[in-house]
């Protein structure tokens, strides 16, 4: 790892940042200096300076989880540089044929049109895409909606007033190591706001708002629905992205209040390393929601990037009848690791939960399930359903499940199964019979394993998922 | 860090005799371990610092008047009887089944020294904190070996008992010979304040045969941290039952390795809690080698403000294709302050196996209950008929018929002390 930031560091020096270099990225370090300057950067006012340092100082008396089943060279924090402009025009390939011809495939594969292709490789583009008038579009439909959507940094000072009253209010500095260590350096990220009664007029999604890209590897995220509304959000993109950043520490919170209901996807694909486990990314995320009475929800992920995955996207079902769910298709490849699941809190009466958590492992990678289920004793006639099936491709692989089931009120059900199995060779004698080859049939069967959690997804993600999968299944049969 | 453990190092390094070796290194791991809290992962839920409140004072030889053993109907047994951690030959048994020798580590000769050498404190893993204590602390103990193609008909009863503000720590190290066939029993069953850590080791070799029963049926603020490991060779059996009462310090730690292929265990276990009790069961199947099974059913009822604390691991290794592994955990709650905490898991790294475990935790079934109710049963009798056949599905299964019938009436005593009535009357009533 500090290998791999030494090259990326290096390489950045190589780039020759002469003059620009005070300005533009800042040297590998952290201490109050720098959140002082990155809050000096973004013109933050002193009560958000004020909450990055509490963070700061929470973060030096923490230390980083080891529980998780995955297995990384030591990282060293002090070795990595916490803001970065966005790269220059004359930093980025000129043309297609500078970007790494696997990832082009990838695209291919996908059914990518060429301007995306472009600009998901970081193609300097920005005169050839017509994005902006689309976004612009987009963002005139929603103001009159009254939604917000804009970038953190912006509420901070337009919204001041919803900043400060949710901002950590779901996940506080303290939480985490990665989570105090984002509250601390955070540069950008989306901030949604949904007003009383309104129902998004469309799914919201980072890719609008891909011109402002580049929000770092500390990225965070604050969605509020007010009373009654309703918003889905997406996140991520099917292809893989091109990225320099080796540690990202997101942390996304969700506030839906009375009767209201967000629905948050995302895709993550990001690089997960060559073959031999070199590279890839560390995506270590915490999301959380808040669910008030009646309020719902609804986690849906498709993981199939990253080195490294430390996520639980979690619910705490404070009012009463309030839902949560999260369906989740885990797979992992090569020497990737993942750790992921969820946690439902249950506080208020006849809370529901339902987990759906689908890992597939392939190669010499490990994935595990790990989900927490709480009945609080006010939980009263609350309920969690809870389903994790694991898939294993090969015999140099691993899967596991780890999952805390605690009960405090006896009118509270919670049921939890597990299994995990190969890919039954019946399915595949029949699949072969008629005619697919084995690949095929793998992604077949791997596919209908799934069709649970793909289901939850926004139609034309469910098909880019599916396909995502095939594609990230190749080579791992036979 | 604990002033008892402590003490317990310090009177640890005292202890000489032909295990020194393996006490000294036990010692060393010891010394690096740290007292458990809220965040060691083993010991979540469990707080241990009731040890460190009690005063108890080391065993002395002596004999207790009041030491009785229970008289189990129409059992054929013998009774091995252990005596605050000391095995007391005054009240076990004299005859002993044949093919069966028993051995102090006192009177143990230079071949069973050399046995019990090499597989002393190897069976069980060194991550247990209590199971290190154990093997400084437990100066005497049993050797029970079983010869190679021996039926052993008649039930071993390993008794364990305990004086007033006692702490002991004992040990049994059982090996059942290629082919042979054993039935043993481990009873604690009193509620006097005390502490007693107590650990067994079983070998079971080549197509050999164990029928084992932990009784773990004390109460009160009787402590206790034991644990039962156990080591299966080629085509070797295990049926093994466990039944748990809680005290203010019940836990039981499990091992079951899968060291040779074609092995099958059995393990069922219960637990039936009533007021602040507290146990702690952790269990872990080790597949090692290929073609095993295991099927694992834990049910519990938890009663007042009891909690039980479940963590069942089943870990397949690489090579251990063609396993077939299950773990059930069922349990009923029947008041708003008692707890479960579960945690069934899985580590699996090898593919072609079909593994599964579930977990449930809810009250009494309500459409049963109506069921019973009306067909004339009153609520009360319908709960107790309903909770019993709940846990009486898993003695059924015990081989033993005469303990079965012994242990059904200890745990009709149980549920008649238990506020069995559950949390639905609250509302039916209001």
């Amino acid at each position: 790892m500090t290998e791999q930031i030494d090259k990326a560091l290096a390489r950045e020096y190589e780039a020759g940042f002469v003059s620009e270099i005070e300005s533009d990225t800042f040297p590998p370090g952290l201490d109050e200096d720098v959140i002082h300057r990155i809050s000096a950067m973004k013109n933050e006012p002193p009560w958000m300076l004020e909450w990055r340092l509490k963070a700061f100082r929470l973060w030096q008396e923490m230390e980083e989880p080891e529980w998780a089943h995955v297995d990384y060279p030591y990282i060293d924090y002090q070795s990595i540089s916490y803001y970065s402009a966005p790269k220059s025009m004359k930093d980025k390939p000129k043309s297609l044929d500078e970007v790494d011809p696997e990832l082009l495939r990838t695209y291919e594969k996908l059914g990518i049109p060429l301007v995306e292709q472009q600009m998901l490789a970081g193609v300097a583009v920005d005169a050839v895409f017509d994005s902006v008038s689309v976004v612009t579009t987009f963002r005139e439909k929603l103001e009159e909606a009254g939604v917000i959507f804009c970038p953190i940094s912006e509420a901070v000072h337009k919204y001041p007033e919803l900043v400060k009253k949710y901002l950590g209010s779901v996940v506080p500095q303290k939480d985490n190591f990665f989570a105090a260590l984002n509250c601390a350096v955070f540069t950008d990220g989306s901030f949604v706001y949904i007003p009383k009664g309104v129902r998004c007029p469309m799914e919201l999604s980072t890719y609008f708002r891909i011109n402002e890209q580049n929000t770092g590897q500390f990225e965070r995220t604050l969605i509020v629905a007010d009373e009654g509304s309703h918003v889905s959000y997406l996140e991520g993109c099917t292809a893989p992205q091109r990225d320099e950043n080796q540690l990202h520490a997101a942390v996304v919170e969700l506030v839906a209040l009375d009767d209201a209901e967000i629905k948050y996807s995302t895709v993550q694909n990001w690089y997960p390393g060559d073959e031999e486990g070199r590279g890839g990314i560390y995506n270590f995320v915490t999301k959380r929601g808040v669910c008030h009475t009646n309020a719902k929800i609804s986690w849906t992920q498709v993981e199939t990037g990253s080195a490294v995955t430390w996520k639980y996207p979690s619910c705490i079902l404070k009012g009463d009848n309030s839902v949560g769910e999260f369906y989740s298709v885990a797979l992992t490849r090569g020497k990737q690791q993942a750790d992921t699941g969820t946690k439902m809190i249950h506080l208020g009466k006849n809370t529901k939960s339902t987990i759906i958590s689908k890992g597939i492992s392939a190669g010499r990678s490990n994935n595990s399930y790990r989900g927490l289920v709480r009945m609080n004793p006010g939980a009263e006639g609350a309920r969690n359903f809870t389903q994790c099936d694991s898939l294993l491709i090969g015999d140099q692989c691993g899967a596991h499940t780890f999952p805390y089931v605690e009960s405090r009120n006896p009118s509270a059900i919670v049921e939890h199964e597990a299994t995990t199995s190969k890919v039954s060779d019946d399915q595949m004698f029949l699949c072969q019979q008629r005619g697919l080859d084995a690949e095929k049939a793998v992604s077949m069967i791997v596919n209908g394993f799934c069709k649970e959690v793909f289901k939850e997804l926004p139609m034309e993600f469910a098909v880019e998922a599916g396909k995502l999968l095939e594609i990230s299944l190749e080579g791992s049969v036979g | 860090m604990s002033t008892w453990l402590a003490n317990a190092i310090v009177r640890g390094t005292d202890v000489s005799d032909w295990l020194s070796e393996k006490r000294q290194a036990a010692l060393g791991k010891l010394k690096q371990q740290s007292w458990p809290n809220r965040k060691t992962e083993a010991w979540k839920y469990t707080p241990v610092s009731v040890i460190d409140r009690g005063a108890f004072s080391p065993a002395v030889n002596d004999v207790d008047a009041n030491a009785a053993i229970d008289a189990i109907d129409n059992l054929d047994a013998s009774a091995l009887v252990f005596l605050n951690g000391r095995y007391c030959e005054a009240l076990s048994c004299k005859t002993l089944p044949e093919g069966v020798s028993i051995t102090s580590f006192h009177n143990a000769s230079a071949a069973q020294k050399e046995w019990a050498l090499a597989q002393f404190a190897s069976v069980k893993p060194d991550r247990h904190l209590f199971g290190l204590i154990n093997d400084v602390l437990a100066e005497d103990g049993l050797l029970i070996d079983v010869e190679p193609g021996v039926q052993v008909t008649t039930l071993l009863r390993v008794v364990n008992l305990f004086s007033e503000g006692i702490e002991a720590h004992s040990r049994i190290l059982v090996r059942v010979g290629k082919g042979a066939k054993l039935a043993i029993a481990e009873e604690f069953t009193n509620s006097t304040p005390s502490l007693n850590t107590s650990f067994a080791e079983y070998v079971i070799e080549d197509n050999a045969e164990l029928e084992h029963y932990r009784f773990a049926l004390q109460t009160g603020s009787a402590l206790s941290v034991g644990g039962g490991h156990f080591k299966l060779h080629d085509h070797s059996k295990l049926h093994s039952t466990l039944v748990g009462f809680g005290s203010q310090l019940s836990r039981v730690d499990v091992d079951i390795e899968h060291a040779g292929q074609h092995a099958y265990a059995e393990k069922n276990v219960v637990y039936l809690l009533d007021g602040k009790e507290i146990f702690d069961l952790h269990s872990t199947i080790e597949h090692a080698k290929p073609n095993g099974t295991t099927e694992e059913n834990v049910r519990g009822i938890v009663a007042d403000q009891a909690k039980v604390v479940f963590n069942g691991r089943i870990h397949i290794h690489r090579d251990a294709q063609k396993t077939l592994a299950e773990l059930n955990n069922r349990n009923l709650l029947l008041s708003r302050k008692a707890e479960v905490n579960t945690k069934p898991e899985l580590e699996i790294y090898a593919d072609d196996v079909r593994c599964a475990h579930g977990a449930t935790v809810a009250e009494l079934d309500t459409k049963a209950l109506y069921y019973l109710q009306s067909r004339g049963v009153s609520r009360q009798d319908a709960q107790i008929m309903l909770n019993f056949g709940f846990i009486n599905e898993l003695v059924d299964r015990m081989p033993n018929e005469a303990l079965a019938t012994w242990l059904r009436s200890k745990l009709k005593v149980r549920f008649a002390q238990m506020k069995v009535s559950s949390p639905q009357d609250a509302l039916v009533n209001s």
